[in-house]
């Protein structure tokens, strides 16, 4: 009896938030891969994976206030394609050679600006979120097309490079970004009235309008600060590599929006934590690394993607059923 | 009320969504009607890249356009799915060949799903070439090869045992491929390999990655690659958005002059690369004149001036060119180097 409960209580724990069995997860997968690999906890991967992360937690924090609010973004990936060639339009000697600070300053308020008026068709104009985002991410498409007329951005100042490739305190600047939006986005979410607002709207939004709660401005708001957060990731990401593309940012809303799911945050709203989210984001950009130091040959290439779809599968199985057992374990002490 | 400007907004978002997605059917810019003969009767061209919007073929476009003001006789209209999706091309091949093209020159995404949209072109009289990347061969009358599938790849395998310092050289190499489904570079593959087994080099192949043709990819793949195979000296990046991804990998890595990458790309992504050492070998052909080759052999079907069975093809100021079967040749592959590198811009 006593063991029963002992380990019924470590799985309550582990049940409580879906950070725990995605943990559980991520350390079994460094044992196999370290085992096989030994350099796989070397310095340098842990530092690649995650620089790797990062821009896709910061985005991950945009998008998980939004879908707390039962919305959803699917436009981000777009707005990444569209902000990178701007950003490389601004900067770019060739172009318009804009000051990097100043050029940064546009891209985070354009964001912003994109992102509310992703908010504003949402709550004002009352359009249904996933075909605003839907329209939106093949206009930022287009647009993104338009403004590289065909052509890529080669010519990146160096001191914008140093937005993606540099480290301060040996930190890369990535790294540092994401944990200062992470650690935001969890105070905003447990600390603030703004955060308890987002659960609220989430939760029930015909009880958060009799509470008195501005419904339609936390909606447009979590859409703008979403918007801003691309911004802010495409500054740390894009600088990353020498040439800006059309293809930039392509697919993006999809890996976003499978971390911040896997990461327990309910579609449905209101349920959800940054710790989760940032656990799974963790796991996603692991995966692809892992399976190239499995070393699995040249055929595993082929199937190498079933394996992160079922990598995906077994962190929400896994979780779903610890949740069961949670729940077991509660209805048998009452 | 409200419900109803709700609808509306809906509408214009799909609108919004479906009139930026594939631009299918975009007018010339002379938006000149076509097959209305006049007595300066004009050729109606419209060359099909993959993807609108990749350098690569924007500068195929241009020599295209140099060969088309040269004739003087050629209207011509570049244009393409801008997402590289080949239902889209195939709908625009479709489109073309209603508003009265002459000759449609397509470099198709996957010959399977463009192929029916081309016979039925063909059907309506239309003169279909492919260029760039062959279709199947009853879709189309001619293809424009740039070098055959052989001759690029074992350019790239021999410029990279080159570089590497010669055939006696053994060291692990790995490959950072486009999609896995793409057709060219899966031939190109067929061949790297061929030419790795051969006496011509010791080099020995570890691993092939795609990319997806995302930058990011190519570029944490490579990372992760060089890590996990402590032993690989060569990267080959064999498509235009994979090349500078890896390369970019390697000189974060600090692996400048230990491991060299080489591939295919346009000269001006890689120029910073090529300048530091990381690639010493850029390998492509000359995209100028493989437009220019394309919209000759167009016209010369469209006049009458080519048809099946030729053995040699008049290219103006290319030259003769060599037809083999129903390809034309372009010739050989171009390698760009340090020294080279410079007199290019594109």
């Amino acid at each position: 009896m006593d063991r029963f409960s002992k380990s019924s209580r470590w799985i309550a724990l582990m049940g409580r938030n879906r950070a725990y069995g995605i943990f559980g997860l991520i350390t079994l997968t460094v044992m196999v891969a370290t085992a096989v690999s030994p350099s796989f906890l070397a310095p340098a991967n842990v530092n690649d994976l995650l620089v790797q992360a990062a821009p896709i937690v910061i985005m991950a924090c945009g998008v998980m206030v939004v879908i707390l609010t039962a919305e959803i973004d699917i436009s981000v990936g777009s707005m990444m394609g569209i902000l990178a060639a701007t950003l490389g339009v601004l900067t770019s000697p060739r172009h318009l050679d804009w000051p990097v600070p100043l050029a940064a300053l546009a891209i985070m308020g354009l964001g912003a600006g994109m992102g509310a008026v992703n908010g504003v068709l949402v709550a004002f104009g009352k359009v249904p979120s996933i075909i605003v985002t839907l329209g939106m991410l093949t206009a930022f498409k287009g647009g993104t097309e338009f403004i590289l007329e065909g052509g890529w951005i080669t010519d990146l100042p160096e001191g914008l490079r140093f937005l993606g490739t540099g480290s301060i305190l040996s930190i890369p600047i990535s790294v540092g970004v994401a944990l200062v939006v992470v650690g935001f986005t969890g105070w905003l979410l447990s600390r603030t009235s703004f955060g308890r607002r987002v659960y609220a709207v989430g939760s029930n939004q015909t009880a958060a309008l009799y509470a008195g709660i501005p419904v339609r401005w936390v909606k447009l708001l979590t859409f703008t600060w979403s918007g801003f957060l691309v911004g802010v990731a495409v500054l740390v990401s894009a600088p990353q590599l020498s040439v800006i593309d059309s293809g930039f940012g392509t697919g993006y809303e999809l890996l976003v929006v499978t971390c911040v799911v896997v990461g327990g945050v309910a579609i449905s709203g209101g349920v959800g934590t940054v710790a989760g989210v940032v656990m799974a984001t963790l796991l996603m950009t692991m995966i692809s690394t892992v399976l190239i130091f499995l070393k699995l040959g040249e055929n595993a290439t082929y199937w190498s993607r079933s394996i992160q779809g079922c990598f995906i599968l077994g962190a929400v199985l896994l979780d779903h059923w610890l949740r069961s057992q949670k729940r077991g374990w509660g209805r048998g002490e009452s | 009320m409200k419900k109803r400007s709700g609808l509306g907004l809906i509408l214009v978002g799909i609108a919004l969504g479906v009139g930026c997605g594939g631009q299918p059917g975009g007018e010339g810019p002379e938006g000149a009607a076509p097959g209305t003969a006049g007595e300066d009767r004009k050729v109606t061209f419209y060359l099909v890249p993959k993807k609108k919007g990749l350098p690569y073929f924007s500068s195929c476009a241009e020599g295209a356009r140099a060969a088309a003001a040269a004739l003087g006789n050629v209207e011509l209209i570049y244009d393409g799915p801008t997402d590289g999706s080949p239902e889209k091309q195939a709908a625009m091949i479709e489109t073309f060949a209603l508003k009265g093209a002459d000759v449609i020159a397509v470099s198709p995404n996957d010959p399977d799903v463009v192929g029916p949209a081309m016979r039925k072109a063909r059907e309506k009289g239309v003169h279909v070439i492919t260029w760039d990347a062959d279709g199947v061969a009853d879709s189309r009358e001619f293809f424009v090869n740039q070098a055959t599938a052989q001759a690029i790849a074992y350019g790239m395998v021999d410029t990279m045992v080159r570089d590497l310092g010669g055939a006696e050289v053994s060291a692990d190499v790995a490959i950072v491929t486009a999609y896995l489904t793409a057709a060219n570079q899966n031939i190109w593959i067929e061949h790297m390999k061929e030419r790795l087994a051969s006496s011509a080099s010791q080099l020995n192949l570890v691993a092939v990655k795609p990319s997806d043709e995302d930058q990011k990819l190519a570029f944490s793949v490579t990372q992760d690659l060089m890590k996990a195979y402590p032993a690989i000296k060569g990267f080959f990046g064999i498509s235009s958005v994979s090349f500078p991804g890896a390369a970019e990998a390697v000189r974060q890595a600090g692996k400048t002059g230990e491991i060299l990458v080489t591939g295919l790309a346009t000269p001006n992504s890689m120029r910073s690369y090529v300048e530091d050492g990381t690639v010493k070998s850029v390998v492509l052909w000359n995209t100028a004149e493989l437009g220019y080759l394309t919209v000759l052999v167009g016209e010369a079907l469209a006049t009458g001036t080519l048809s099946a069975g030729a053995t040699e093809f008049d290219a103006g100021k290319l030259g003769k060119k060599k037809v083999e079967g129903d390809q034309v040749i372009l010739g050989d592959i171009m390698v760009f180097t340090k020294e080279t590198i410079g007199d290019f811009d594109f």
